[in-house]
């Protein structure tokens, strides 16, 4: 095998282990990388991203109390702050590697497992840099959003490298799936399932099959999919998704909680759980997901003000029952705080949080206040720092003032 | 208390020893950097090391053993290209052939691939490897190729084949050689394609005359 040279590639080391990073950091050097990073945790590593460019990741997957190096990779490529053409090498221990299996959308590039020899993680980086060399063209496509590029870039590197079809099939039914080319990609998972059963094949045939509105088979795959392997959370939010197509919402909210307490720390389950939660009518369940959400947004790639939103219309939503407990009192104020220091620019947010804190008063029979805060909205109106309020929402409040 | 299972309590228990090993064997590494090239020393470290490897290597192989057998392991299969496989699996295992003065080796043809669970065939190709470094006499070499639609991974030996009387049930476990087998069994069964499942057969090795471990996988 020749040697890369590694002097000109920029690598982020993610470990919270002092021995191990002291140590993986030695070995990065050795070989010749002169630039590495260093994250102690997750959230660390995101702000590091939002910045920089690097060309390898060297993530453990265990990284503590925070978010593991698995939910930063799903996070992180989810959101393209770690783009198709950067190499994401998990550090594992034996028992962790079938959760990073069970997460099919988002597999790292590689993993090597502790304890590793400063060759054995050479090596692995050098044939890593490599394959994605070879899926450089498909990568770069894939980035780009264009996926007819993708498909064609694909379909090349599969005739000249046998060993990449596996992959390349899979980046081409993901890519018909973008482009809603449903019985395509159906057809093309249906291929792949003749001779093996792989779990990336049934998953795409599942969301085939939700597409096209065929949803009992879509169930019977995703619930096939689980029983294969318990890791494998993201059937569940499938079949959540399937359930409420079905016209059944209280299921799916079922299917949901039952996958978030199999992985609690996954940013976009608790607010889809929320979000749920509220076209149901199920206020406190709603509360909690949301309230989970915001601990969890914070330092995720998610950091939405709707998230923040979500979670003052629960409480909303309590308070039309009656008033608030304090406790409850505290977090709406809690969440008013941080929308207030990180989204309040955006004129609708504005308008939102002002139309839920009036609520809360009226709820609390403080007409006072609440007058005073509708005053309040209607002045930043002017100065186009707050969306008007509705129609609707006019009415109801001089209603309630009793104007 | 609630009573507990205790081959999930030995898992565990082997899971947090196997961690340790991890630990000593940074620290080792630490050690060799701080020495000097010529340091007598470096040999005994090598020495250690390689043992520690192999410890940790064991006990991956009893963790993998206790999850097929209670039927906790996922499978998880994607296609190789053999030649790399090969290539990594005796780039691992060769400061231990080295260290016993035994030479290493794989053949395979160029093009071929294989689909199957990178893991677990790394773990039994490295039970099998370790236990052939007990019985070779002067080198040990790895194989794939195909037969009908299975993918045949063979360790072969120069050593003197496999011993009749390891043959009987009682002495399976008896024996470090033994539990190899079982564990190398259950992977390859653990592998099921169109309905056919894996298997393995011992044989003596054409090429070399000693022992040959065949692990049969559908593909």
């Amino acid at each position: 095998m020749g040697h890369q040279d590694f002097s000109n590639k920029k690598a982020l080391l993610i470990e919270d282990m002092a021995e191990a990073r002291i140590m993986q950091k030695k070995m990065l050097n050795d070989f010749g990388f002169k630039s590495v990073d260093i994250a102690m945790k997750a959230e660390t590593a995101i702000e590091l991203l939002k910045n920089q460019q690097f060309d390898i990741i060297l993530a453990d997957y265990n990284l503590g109390k925070g978010k593991d190096g698995q939910l930063l990779l799903e996070e992180a490529r989810h959101t393209k702050l770690i783009p198709n053409t950067v190499t994401y090498l998990m550090v594992t221990a034996e028992t962790s590697i079938e959760m990073i299996m069970g997460a099919i959308d988002f597999q790292p590039d590689g993993y090597i497992t502790k304890p590793f020899s400063q060759a054995e993680l050479q090596r692995r980086l050098t044939k890593l840099l490599k394959t994605k060399e070879r899926l450089l063209n498909v990568n770069l496509a894939l980035d780009a959003g264009e996926f007819q590029e993708t498909i064609k870039a694909a379909k090349a590197v599969m005739k000249k490298h046998p060993s990449l079809e596996g992959r390349c099939e899979r980046v081409i039914g993901k890519s018909l799936l973008e482009l809603k080319q449903y019985p395509e990609a159906l057809k093309l998972f249906n291929k792949t399932l003749k001779s093996r059963k792989m779990p990336w094949a049934l998953f795409g045939q599942a969301k085939s099959y939700f597409h096209l509105g065929e949803l009992d088979k879509a169930e019977k795959n995703l619930r096939q999919l689980m029983l294969d392997n318990r890791f494998f959370v993201s059937a569940y939010d499938w079949l959540a998704k399937t359930k409420v197509a079905q016209g059944h919402p209280e299921e799916a909210q079922a299917i949901l909680i039952d996958a978030i307490g199999r992985s609690p720390k996954n940013v976009l389950r608790q607010i889809e759980l929320g979000h749920l939660s509220l076209s149901i009518k199920d206020y406190t369940t709603a509360e909690m997901a949301y309230r989970r959400a915001v601990f969890l947004a914070k330092h995720s790639c998610y950091n939405t003000a709707d998230v923040y939103l979500g979670h003052l219309e629960s409480l909303v939503r309590i308070a039309d029952d009656g008033p608030l407990a304090e406790r409850q009192l505290d977090n709406f104020n809690n969440t008013l705080k941080k929308i207030h220091q990180s989204f309040i620019d955006d004129p609708r947010v504005a308008a939102k949080s002002y139309s839920y804190e009036i609520d809360i008063y009226l709820a609390n029979k403080d007409l006072t206040t609440a007058k005073q805060m509708f005053e309040l909205w209607l002045n930043e109106v002017k100065t186009n720092v707050a969306s008007p309020p509705t129609k609707q929402q006019t009415q109801k409040y001089t209603a309630a003032f009793g104007g | 208390m609630k009573k507990m299972d205790i081959s999930t309590i030995l898992a565990s228990a082997i899971h947090e020893s196997k961690n340790q090993v991890g630990t000593l064997l940074y620290q080792l590494q630490g050690l060799k950097d701080s020495l000097e090239n010529k340091d007598g020393n470096q040999t005994k470290i090598t020495l250690i090391e390689e043992s520690l490897k192999k410890l940790n290597d064991e006990w991956v192989e009893y963790l993998y053993l206790y999850r097929l057998a209670s039927d906790g392991y996922e499978l998880h299969v994607d296609t190789f290209l053999m030649e790399e496989f090969l290539d990594d699996q005796v780039f691992a295992l060769q400061p231990s052939a080295t260290a016993k003065n035994l030479k290493l080796d794989y053949q395979c043809d160029a093009s071929l691939t294989g689909i199957f669970d990178e893991r677990l065939m790394t773990a039994v190709v490295s039970t099998a490897v370790y236990n052939a470094l007990r019985f070779a006499k002067s080198k040990i070499v790895i194989t794939a190729k195909m037969d009908e639609n299975f993918l045949v991974i063979a360790v072969e030996d120069d050593g003197n084949g496999f011993n009749p009387a390891e043959e009987s049930e009682d002495n399976l476990l008896d024996s470090n050689t033994g539990l190899g087998l079982y564990f190398a069994e259950l992977s390859a069964n653990a592998h099921i394609a169109r309905e056919t499942k894996g298997f393995i057969k011992k044989e003596s090795s054409v090429n070399l005359g000693g022992a040959s471990l065949c692990i049969y996988l559908p593909q």
